[in-house]
Parts: C-alpha cells; sequence; structure tokens
C-alpha cells in the first residue's frame, strides 16, 4: 500500500557497480530511452538525468496516443511510462507497444502506486516498477537494468505478484483438461521463497547468501516469476480471442 | 470512463399528466355522445349545444395546459373548474325536470372528475380536497334535494380526489428522494475523481521536491526529507482512508436523509466481536491491510496482495496491534534509524504477517537465552496475541540480515471464521 521507500530496495544498486557511462547497453552501444510523463517538470527531469548519464533519450511524450505513435516510429530500448495518462492509460500503452515490439522493456515509474494498474502493467509485459521518489541513481540504475533484461522489483510488487499468484492457484480455470500453458501458472517452492524475501525488503545480494545461492540464479528466479505471469496473460488473451471468435462465427 | 456524471430526473409524476390528457379528451367525447343520444329528452337544447361548443373548444386548446405542472397554472385551474361548475349548475335549465330530479347525468358527467384531477396532480390532496367539495356542493345545487344516490356519487369524488391527490404527494417525495440520492452520488463520484488527479499531481510534486532536495543537499535536502515525508502521509491517505462525508441533510422533507453515525468505541467492539466469536455479528470482515497503512512511513514499507484481505475486526485489530509492538521492537532495539517491511500474504489456510527490519539481528544463542529468561518482552506480548487467536508468532534472526517476526493465522481458527472460504481455496491449491 505504501512502497514509497521500496525504491532503495531495487535490488543490485548503483552503488554497486562503478559510475561512468551506466547509459552504455551490453552490446557497447548507447541505450535508446523513451519517457512518458504528462507532467512537463517530471518528464524533463528523468529526461534530462538519463541523458546526463549517458542515455540516448530519443523521444518523449506526453500521453498516452503519443506515447504509442512515438514510440513506434523512434524504437527505443526502454521505455519509461508513467501509468497515470491522458488519451489512453499507461497500462493499455504498455500492451499495445509490447505486443507490437516485444523487444522493448518497459519501467513502469509510478506516483501513486496504483496497484491494480501496476500488476496489469507487469502482466502485460512490463519488467520493472519504480515509484517516483526513487533517486537520481536509482532511476538510472533501473533503467539500465531494464535494458539489460534484469526484472526491477521492489518489496511492493513482490507482494503484488505474490497475491497474483495466489489468486490464480485459488481461482482454477475453467476447463480442466486444457494444455499445459492454459493452466494456472504455479511458483515453485524456491521462487516462492525468493519472492517473498524481496518482499521483505532483502537485497538479491542477501537473498544469494541466506539461501547459498549465487546472484545470478536469484535474479533467474525473480525473472521467471513475472515471465510465467505474461506468458498466461498471453495465453489467456489468445484463449479468449479464440473463445470469442468460435462464438462468433 | 465519463468526465462527468450527469443526474438524470426520472419523472414519476409525467405518465399522471399525460393519463390526465388523455382523459379529458375521451370524457368530452363521452359527455358530447351522452347529450346526443339523449337530445331529444332536452327541454332547452340550445342551452346545452352553447355548453358543449364552449367545453369542446376549452378542452381542446387547453390540452398544452395538462401536459404538466409548469404550464397547469392556478388561472387555469380556477376557469377549468368554473367551466366544470357552470356545466353541473346549466343541467337543471337546459334539461327535463325528470331527468334531474331522477339522477340523470349532468351536462359535464364524468368530464368534472378532470377537473378535480388536476387539482389533484398539480397540488396534492388539500386542493384535490377544495376543488371535489365545490363540484360537490354544485352537484347538490343541481339535484335540488339530496337523494343517496348523488350523496354516493358526491362522497365518491371526494375520495378519489383526495386519494389520487395523496398518492401524487407521495411520489414526488420519493422522486426527490430519488434525485437527492442521484446527486449525492453524482457528486461524491465526481469528487473522488477530482481527489485522484489532485493527489497525483501532489505526490509528482512532493517527490519531485524530495528528489530535487536530495541531490542539491544542506537546507534543500531538508526540505526535501519532509516533502517524502508528507508524500508517504497522503498516499496512505488516497489509497487507504475512508472518505468523509461531503454534505450532511437532516431535512427529510429534501429526500435524503444523511447523518453520521458514531461508530462503537474500540472496547465495545471487542468485546461484540469476541461474544459473537466468528465476528459474524452487526460488522462484517474488515480489511487488514487498511489496519496496517497507519504504521507505513518514512522507514516503514507495506507489501500486500493487492486485494482486500477480509479478517473478523477483532482478530484483525489483534493481528494490526501485534505488529505495532512488532514495529515498536523495532525502534527499540535496531535504533530510529532502522528499516522495516510488514509482509502480508493471504495464503489459502492461513494469514502471514511478516516484519522484518535490517538492524544488526539478534546474535544465536542470545535469542532461546533471553527467553528463557523470560526477558523477550514485547516479543512475548506478541506471541500471546496470536495464541489467543489460535495462530503463532515466530521470531527468527539471520546475522547481518536483520530480524523478522513472522506472524501466522490460520483461517480455520475459530476467531477467524473464514472457514468457508479455506475449503475452496484448499481445493484450488491442491
Amino acid at each position: 500500500m505504501n512502497d514509497r521507500r521500496d525504491t532503495h530496495d531495487t535490488h543490485g544498486g548503483a552503488g554497486e557497480r562503478g559510475a561512468g557511462e551506466r547509459g552504455v547497453g551490453e552490446g557497447g552501444g548507447r541505450i535508446r530511452v523513451m519517457v512518458v510523463d504528462d507532467h512537463p517538470m517530471w518528464r524533463d527531469a528523468v529526461a534530462r538525468d538519463l541523458a546526463e548519464s549517458g542515455f540516448d533519450v530519443v523521444a518523449t511524450a506526453a500521453d498516452g496516443e503519443q506515447a504509442v505513435r512515438r514510440a513506434m516510429a523512434a524504437a527505443p530500448d526502454v521505455l519509461v511510462l508513467d501509468l497515470n495518462l491522458p488519451a489512453k492509460p499507461g497500462v493499455q500503452v504498455c500492451k499495445e507497444l509490447v505486443g507490437a515490439r516485444p523487444a522493448l522493456r518497459v519501467l513502469v515509474l509510478s506516483a501513486s502506486g496504483e496497484h491494480a494498474d501496476v500488476l496489469e502493467a507487469v502482466k502485460s509485459g512490463a519488467t520493472g516498477y519504480l515509484v517516483k521518489s526513487a533517486s537520481t541513481e536509482e532511476l538510472v540504475d533501473a533503467v539500465r537494468r531494464t535494458a539489460a533484461g534484469d526484472p526491477v522489483f521492489t518489496p511492493g510488487l513482490a507482494g503484488l505478484v505474490l497475491g497474483e499468484y495466489r489468486r490464480l492457484a485459488a481461482d482454477p480455470a475453467p476447463v480442466p483438461d486444457a494444455g499445459d500453458a492454459a493452466r494456472a501458472p504455479r511458483l515453485t517452492e524456491r521462487e516462492t521463497e525468493v519472492l517473498r524475501l524481496v518482499a521483505k525488503g532483502l537485497s538479491y545480494k542477501q537473498i544469494a547468501e541466506r539461501l547459498v545461492i549465487s546472484h545470478r540464479t536469484v535474479q533467474n528466479h525473480v525473472q521467471n516469476t513475472l515471465g510465467k505471469l505474461q506468458l498466461h496473460n498471453r495465453v489467456e488473451l489468445v484463449r479468449y480471442a479464440i473463445e470469442r471468435g468460435l462464438d462468433g462465427s | 470512463m465519463p468526465k462527468r456524471v450527469k443526474v438524470m430526473r426520472m419523472s414519476v409524476e409525467q405518465p399522471l399528466w399525460r393519463a390526465l390528457t388523455a382523459y379529458r379528451v375521451l370524457t368530452m367525447l363521452y359527455a358530447l355522445g351522452f347529450f346526443l343520444s339523449a337530445y331529444g329528452d332536452f327541454r332547452r337544447p340550445g342551452v346545452a349545444i352553447g355548453y358543449f361548443a364552449v367545453l369542446v373548444v376549452w378542452t381542446l386548446a387547453t390540452l398544452p395546459r395538462v401536459a404538466g405542472a409548469a404550464h397547469c397554472t392556478k388561472p387555469f385551474l380556477a376557469v377549468d373548474l368554473t367551466v366544470a361548475l357552470t356545466g353541473i349548475l346549466l343541467t337543471p335549465v337546459a334539461d327535463a325536470h325528470q331527468r334531474v330530479v331522477e339522477g340523470g347525468p349532468t351536462l359535464p358527467s364524468i368530464w368534472t372528475a378532470g377537473s378535480v384531477l388536476a387539482f389533484a396532480v398539480k397540488g396534492g390532496w388539500r386542493w384535490a380536497a377544495f376543488a371535489s367539495t365545490l363540484v360537490a356542493a354544485a352537484n347538490l345545487v343541481e339535484r335540488g334535494a339530496p337523494t343517496r344516490d348523488t350523496l354516493h356519487n358526491v362522497v365518491l369524488v371526494w375520495v378519489a380526489a383526495i386519494a389520487i391527490g395523496y398518492v401524487v404527494e407521495v411520489a414526488r417525495a420519493s422522486e426527490r428522494t430519488l434525485a437527492r440520492a442521484l446527486e449525492i452520488e453524482a457528486a461524491n463520484r465526481e469528487r473522488e475523481r477530482l481527489a485522484r488527479d489532485i493527489h497525483d499531481g501532489v505526490l509528482q510534486v512532493l517527490a519531485m521536491v524530495q528528489r530535487r532536495g536530495t541531490a542539491l543537499g544542506g537546507e534543500a535536502a531538508e526540505l526535501g526529507r519532509m516533502a517524502g515525508e508528507q508524500e508517504v502521509a497522503l498516499r496512505s491517505l488516497v489509497t487507504g482512508g475512508p472518505s468523509p462525508v461531503s454534505r450532511l441533510s437532516e431535512d427529510a422533507a429534501e429526500g435524503a436523509f444523511v447523518r453520521l453515525v458514531q461508530e462503537p468505541d474500540e472496547g465495545a467492539d471487542e468485546a461484540a466481536g469476541a461474544e459473537s466469536g466468528a465476528g459474524s455479528g452487526p460488522h462484517g470482515p474488515v480489511d487488514l491491510r487498511s489496519l496496517l497503512a497507519p504504521h507505513t512511513g518514512a522507514r516503514v514499507t507495506l507489501s500486500d496482495p493487492g486485494a482486500p484481505v477480509p479478517l473478523p475486526p477483532a482478530a484483525a485489530r489483534e493481528v494490526a496491534a501485534a505488529v505495532g509492538a512488532a514495529l515498536d521492537n523495532v525502534r527499540l532495539h535496531a535504533g530510529d534509524a532502522a528499516r522495516a517491511w510488514i509482509l502480508v500474504e493471504d495464503e489459502p489456510d492461513e494469514i502471514v504477517v511478516t516484519v522484518r527490519d535490517d538492524g544488526p539481528g539478534v546474535p544465536e544463542g542470545r535469542l532461546a537465552q533471553a527467553e528463557g529468561e523470560g526477558r523477550l518482552g514485547v516479543a512475548q506480548s506478541i506471541r500471546g496475541r496470536l495464541r489467543d487467536l489460535g495462530g503463532t508468532a515466530e521470531l527468527l534472526s539471520v546475522p547481518g540480515q536483520g530480524t523478522e517476526v513472522e506472524l501466522r493465522l490460520p483461517k480455520d481458527a475459530p476467531d477467524t471464521g473464514a472457514g468457508a472460504r479455506d475449503v475452496r481455496g484448499k481445493a484450488g491449491r491442491r
């Protein structure tokens, strides 16, 4: 409900890495970023911070429709997205853009942390979530890690994802003999363990220490929890579409 | 989502006016037909023809007048009633004396009722009583002597008019109530929409001040810190707080009757919850998240499942109190600078609430030792609270990773009363 300080727990913080050219991606080229926010003050500040840190800010947008149009044209690697947008809600922007360009990474940057929206955005493809009170360092680090494909979790988001898995498990799919993918996704015991530790505010490093696994393994577990949720969401959408299509013919 | 919510006024009165319009035309034709069928019996048909000419013109010309309350003015009603009364009083002049004495129809016959009904629909039962009294008096004068039939008819018109007038008043009052309820609802929704937008803006600015202030350092950092605290306070208010009542009305005549209700105090509530056991009393389950939200702040984060975590009020309060005690413990042992995380999990068969801090933790062995000596103080009271609810409290400390207090509350415990959900949850999970 209140995850302002979440931001301090985004794992593998900037402090662990050297300063320098953080805007440089793993491939060596500059990371192309687009900033979407309806508050000019925020949009400019975020864009400036990112540009100063070496990112290539290829576009900005002030509303949802503009965001979709410009993102298609500018082809950014990372979309820094506010969810509360005029013209088209941020969740919808996320859905459309990730649907059109699966390689796009979305980092949700939200002020009020409306939980339902954040969860919906994450299910439809966003891989990171940060509240706006995050420091510049945290933001820059989050964008860099989002570009690298690492999920940016906060304890608040981990709690939401845990809750979502629990709801899916308690609400079995209507068709019991549907394919594997259609069945409600489950977390392995290890994934649940890792997610609970993230929700309790431990850093990836602390989690790795406690479970005696590598930092990379912790990251993989966290990534899997998101991946399964997003896959399930896509399968559900397709199934829904097929059902509707068959009904309609 | 629509930008504005418009209040639609559904009229229960309008159908009455439409019915009245139809009634006036039909009864005019009826009276006319009655006259023509008995034309030969009339002593002075010319008077009747003259009267009916006036009646037809008047009825048709004033149709728009009875289409709604706004057009149905007092002067119109007065003239209309005069036309009706004149018709009644002209009957002995035009018709054969024999027919009048035998109780034959008056010239306007049942058209008169339309006039009285207009009074009833326009002004309620008092106006209806006034108009029907005049009609009754005119009828008695026309007959010359009050026969039983005449009295019968007069009383019938009188009672019917008053009843209809009363029904109209009731319908109007309920219409006002409905309209007012809709207005209040629309106003509330609009207010919430505005509040969301404003809050979002304010949160953004506060976050911005905090961010920039921290970057600038010095006095600005202090400003930033304060902005951050306000942001936290506002956000927990936005996401958890109950919305206040916008305006109060004590005027029952205006329809909605709104009054602030004093919630029973905690002690009484607790007693009630304990007596009814399963919390099935007058108070439904409460969302545990809303009770934990006040504990959050600059140094305390709440992670919840994103959906209500319902618990009986007494159990929810106990759990929240246990969390409060755990947070006090954090401040006591790990210092004011320590940060804490609350994780709420809604498992199929139990509720798990974990409070973790990032303090130095308790060295191995110290915990068991302290427990053995009965020096656990706050931890002991947390355990007690949970035991009373049929749950458990575990203390876990990992060196370098702070201390965790894990509260587990089974849903099938007699005090939680969540058994039904429990069964379904288990079936779905296993």
